[in-house]
């Protein structure tokens, strides 16, 4: 029971890291910019999801599509105050970078005024928690319920990217932002939507996470912040399936480093491996050619 | 003074906000050359423990453990240096965090390691518990003093041909190399530098809050050292200053905000790095910014408005 | 889309989803705490007598410190609305530390260097008191730490008390007591290794462990801030141990208790003073059966003393939430400093330094005071001296350890 049960441990902790980390890999392989708002837009989308079931008594299956869209405008207001700004301007990316760490301050200050410091959860009983009898392994049906979750997420802005027009925009702003202009791409509205996107990703992740793991604070994107840029690295910078296996990978790499008795060196386990990775494969574990970004 | 003191900077803070320079000078010297390192917290850990240990556990004088904590992280910065330094942006920046995380999870895990290795009970970092009852033993004078000599020979190393070799670098790397330049010999001298400036700031610190622990040095205290250069600016020495002595006095100055204060210095950060790119000091931004309060374009937002409306 | 249209759906977004917390008062009652009889009403003090308190009121460490001035607010409203130190209006002056070593220290100067209080409650967390406390021995004022557990925390000099018990009080008891009840014999034992709370609270349950010679399978770590525990839980139910033992804080303590429960381990978790929040039982459910803690106070406690019973209206009623054991120590720690100040009843006249050594000495004599966390005793070292709790959840709700003892034997 104990490797088949780690093995389920894995895909399970996978499917949540990738699912978090999916909206930072958009808004990088089209702007080449680290959002690190990006896990503050997440925790607005798990308390808008908290409030739609408990304040407006939304059932929680309503609340994620309507998480999704205000966390999709609040990433759009993001973008326009902290990133177009300094995008116009061309600024160096890195100022892009400490301007969305001023956004992240601001965004987590707002909602503990708002919200308090006091952990809050989703009512007991708004997903069935009882674990699946008779399988050799143990998982409760929101861990399935979130797998499949994730995989559609996934699969839907796999097939937004690669095979709408919006898409192609996207790849083409993402190439050159230069070229695309002079092929008639309105490049600010490629950017307004890849935020949206992103924040609509970061919004379900945030719901799914506080159904979950049910602790929701202002707080809660500390955790998974570097975590997320560990695994799109791994993966590919700016590359959607990179942001999966990446997810999975490093998921493994905990829970196989636990299961043989280093839970004290699994995060050093990680990091070790993404310096290697850096080194020898710095495209990561999926990407393709080695592109410069800053 | 009383100035000072009035508006919540007190002599710690001051001390702090020169530590924060220090600091601020380390990731400088390494942007400058165009090279996105974010190792900054692993070697301040590396100096800190390293320092306190020398005071506490083998009773030498701050200047000798200064010395000693320095000689460690540049010892550690060249087989880091070596392989590291041929990535760039954001791959080195994630690489070197990565190496910041390693060297805290050491750190964490330092005596538990080293007992089983030796087989005797040791107990040198003690854990996430942290070292504490470090004397208080860092003057201002001599914070002053570091600062200053370090600004002296960073003056004295931009006008040297090693200096124009760093600018030529950041510039564009490979016409650097093309021009004669050895590249990788000047990138790894920096990283050094860059280290061993970090590696002194933990030594100096600790002897100041008393108490260090690992989780001192993790993903924000860089993000921290990362912005109190670009807040400053990274075209010259003093950016990274301003930079370092803003950011750290701020918090304090805003204290009769209450719970607003995050609020008001988030937005303060937001609008400083959306109106002046560049960073606090930086001529050219300040006249842009100038000339948009009065409402003129400049030339080159005339031009970019052109391209964009056709 | 319009930038100022968007920027005002935002505003419009925040205001909407805000939710305003209705406060209550109560009417005035006598308040159960205080030494009324013990010390007469001051007639000597100054028109006001200010006090600084140091906790994290930003950042993540807010989730304990908020709830810990919201307790100091309460206990200085009934302190000032009693008359419990006569004319003289009681004042506490609150410093965010943002659980930041830095700022603690900073806040510490301001306090104590600046704006010249009597003395201070706090920090929130130890390693903030290891750096901070120092500033305030050096400058001969009193400070209490109301949450600091770590151990060495009052060695650091002779004005340096806590009022909140260390691990080492409270952990060995509940150990001892619970392997009598359920006869432990081998345990799986699980901590946070990069926090110096669930880090000291891990080294007494091992040495108590240890002392009451249970066998420790194995044990397993985790980093501060983590959600998923099942790879750990894994590894330490499949070695069928008696009980899990889990040195945390509240925030993992709830995962944790619901991770091992879907992974079917149905035995008791044994817990340290991080389990003590009334949050853990609400938000565990039926998955808290069999939970065992040791603490200074608890929520949920089946024989509290009447003054505990009123704190807990009083904080719900003007709240709207139920005060954990950190709000109960802060609670009690305002008390405290108040009473040092009735029983010094030291002139106006006096200077700072006198005003201070007064507060000190009369702190050292606070000898059995009646508080939510018990009957309450200074030692002579300025550590807490009150009686732990030790609770199992038995049917939903906490149950002395003793008496589901005495049922089960």
């Amino acid at each position: 029971m104990n490797i088949t049960q780690q093995i389920v441990n894995a895909i399970w902790l996978g499917g949540v890291y990738s699912l978090f980390a999916l909206g930072y890999a958009l808004v990088f392989s089209v702007l080449g910019v680290l959002n690190l708002a990006h896990s503050a837009v997440f925790m607005w989308g798990a308390f808008i999801g908290l409030v739609a079931v408990t304040q407006l008594n939304v059932s929680v299956w309503a609340a994620i599509p309507l998480a999704m869209v205000v966390s999709g405008v609040i990433s759009i207001v993001l973008d326009v105050l902290a990133f177009a700004p300094l995008r116009r301007r061309n600024a160096p990316r890195i100022s892009q970078l400490i301007s969305s760490i001023g956004a992240a301050i601001l965004l987590v200050n707002i909602a503990q005024l708002i919200f308090g410091t006091q952990p809050q959860r989703f009512p007991l009983g708004s997903i069935p928690s009882d674990p699946l009898e008779g399988l050799p392994i143990r998982i409760t049906p929101i861990q399935i319920i979130i797998l499949l979750v994730a995989i559609t997420l996934m699969a839907v802005l796999q097939y937004l990217v690669v095979r709408t027009r919006a898409g192609q925009a996207m790849r083409a702003v993402a190439f050159n932002q230069r070229v695309a202009s002079l092929l008639g791409i309105n490049s600010g509205n490629v950017f307004r939507m890849t935020f949206f996107l992103a924040g609509a990703l970061a919004g379900a992740a945030g719901v799914l996470f506080g159904l979950a793991y049910n602790t929701i604070t202002p707080f809660m994107g500390d955790s998974v912040a570097l975590k997320g840029l560990t695994v799109i690295v791994l993966g590919g910078l700016g590359n959607i399936q990179g942001a999966v296996v990446g997810g999975f990978v490093v998921a493994a790499l905990e829970v196989f480093s636990i299961a043989a008795g280093g839970s004290n060196y699994r995060e050093a386990f990680v990091f070790t491996l993404l310096f290697l990775i850096l080194l020898f494969r710095p495209q990561g574990l999926v990407g393709q050619a080695a592109e410069t970004r800053a | 003074m009383d100035l000072l003191r009035s508006i919540g900077i007190t002599e710690i803070v001051f001390q702090l906000m020169l530590v924060n320079a220090i600091l601020g000078l380390s990731i400088y010297l390494t942007l400058y050359t165009g090279m996105f390192s974010l190792a900054n917290a692993g070697f301040m850990a590396i100096g800190a423990y390293v320092g306190v240990v020398l005071t506490q556990n083998y009773d030498l004088p701050l200047w000798a453990a200064l010395i000693g904590g320095m000689i460690a992280a540049g010892i550690v910065a060249v087989p880091i240096g070596l392989p590291v330094l041929r990535l760039r942006d954001i791959y080195l920046a994630i690489a070197t965090i990565g190496f910041g995380e390693v060297v805290r999870i050491l750190i964490l895990n330092f005596d538990t390691l080293a007992s089983s290795i030796s087989g005797e009970s040791v107990q040198l970092t003690r854990g996430a518990l942290g070292i504490t009852g470090i004397p208080k033993i860092t003057e201002t004078w001599q914070l002053l003093l570091f600062l200053v000599v370090t600004v002296y020979i960073l003056v004295r190393l931009h006008r040297s041909r090693f200096g124009r070799a760093m600018a030529a670098i950041r510039q564009d790397e490979q016409a650097a190399a093309t021009m004669g330049i050895n590249v990788v010999y000047i990138k790894n001298t920096v990283f050094i530098f860059s280290a061993i400036l970090a590696a002194s700031a933990g030594v100096l610190k600790a002897h100041l809050t008393r108490t260090i622990s690992p989780g001192d040095y993790g993903f924000d205290q860089v993000v921290n050292i990362l912005a109190f250069a670009v807040l400053g600016g990274t075209s010259t020495w003093l950016g990274p200053i301003v930079g370092g002595f803003v950011l750290t006095a701020l918090p304090e100055i805003l204290r009769e905000f209450k719970q607003y204060r995050g609020i008001v210095n988030g937005v303060i950060l937001l609008v400083v790095i959306v109106y002046l790119p560049g960073g606090l000091v930086n001529i050219n931004g300040w006249k842009r910014l100038w000339r948009r309060i009065r409402g003129q374009p400049s030339v080159i937002e005339r031009i970019q408005q052109n391209t964009r409306s056709g | 889309m319009n930038r100022k249209l968007v920027s005002l759906l935002f505003v419009f977004l925040m205001v909407f989803l805000s939710f305003g917390v209705i406060t209550a008062q109560d009417e005035v009652e006598k308040p159960l705490v205080g030494f009324w009889e013990s010390c007469p009403t001051p007639s000597n003090l100054p028109a006001t007598v200010t006090v600084g308190a140091i906790f994290g009121l930003s950042d993540a460490v807010a989730v304990y410190g908020v709830p810990q001035r919201q307790a100091v607010e309460l206990a200085v409203e009934e302190i000032n609305e009693s008359g419990y130190l006569g004319e003289t209006v009681f004042e506490v002056r609150f410093e965010d530390s943002a659980g930041n070593r830095d700022q603690a220290i900073f806040a510490m100067t301001k306090l104590v260097e600046e704006d010249k209080v009597l003395a201070v409650l706090g920090p929130t967390l130890s390693s903030e008191a290891f750096a901070a406390d120092p500033i305030a021995q050096e400058n001969s004022t009193p400070v209490m730490g109301v949450s600091n557990t770590a151990l060495g925390l009052t060695g650091m000099g002779d004005f340096v008390f806590r009022n909140s018990l260390p691990e080492a009080a409270v952990i060995p008891g509940t150990i001892a007591q619970a392997k009598e009840v359920l006869g432990l014999e081998k345990v799986g034992l699980l901590y946070g290794n990069d926090d110096d709370f669930t880090v000291s609270g891990y080294q007494v349950f091992r040495q108590a462990l240890l002392d009451n010679e249970i066998e420790i399978l194995g044990e397993e770590t985790f980093a501060k801030g983590d959600l998923d525990f099942n790879a750990q839980l894994t590894n330490l139910i499949s070695q069928e141990p008696d009980a899990l033992v889990v040195s945390a804080l509240a925030a993992e303590a709830t995962q944790i208790i619901l991770q091992a429960r879907a992974l079917d381990y149905n035995g008791p978790i044994i817990g340290g003073n991080g389990f003590n929040s009334p949050a853990v039982l609400r938000d565990t459910g039926e998955a808290s059966e069999g939970l065992i803690v040791g603490g200074a106070w608890n929520y949920g406690n089946p024989n509290p003393t009447e003054s505990s019973v009123r704190f807990v209206e009083m904080y719900e009623a003007k709240f709207n939430q139920s005060p954990d054991q950190f709000a109960a120590q802060s609670y009690t720690g305002a008390w405290l400093m108040a009473t040092a100040i009735r029983c010094a009843d030291f002139g106006a006249d006096a200077d700072l330094a006198e005003q201070r050594l007064a507060i000190r000495d009369a702190l050292l004599q606070i000898r059995d005071f009646d508080s939510p966390l018990g009957v309450f005793s200074f030692t002579e070292d300025r550590e807490p001296l009150h009686d732990p709790i030790a609770q199992i959840v038995s049917g939903g709700k906490f149950e002395p350890l003793a008496v589901v003892m005495g049922e089960s034997g």
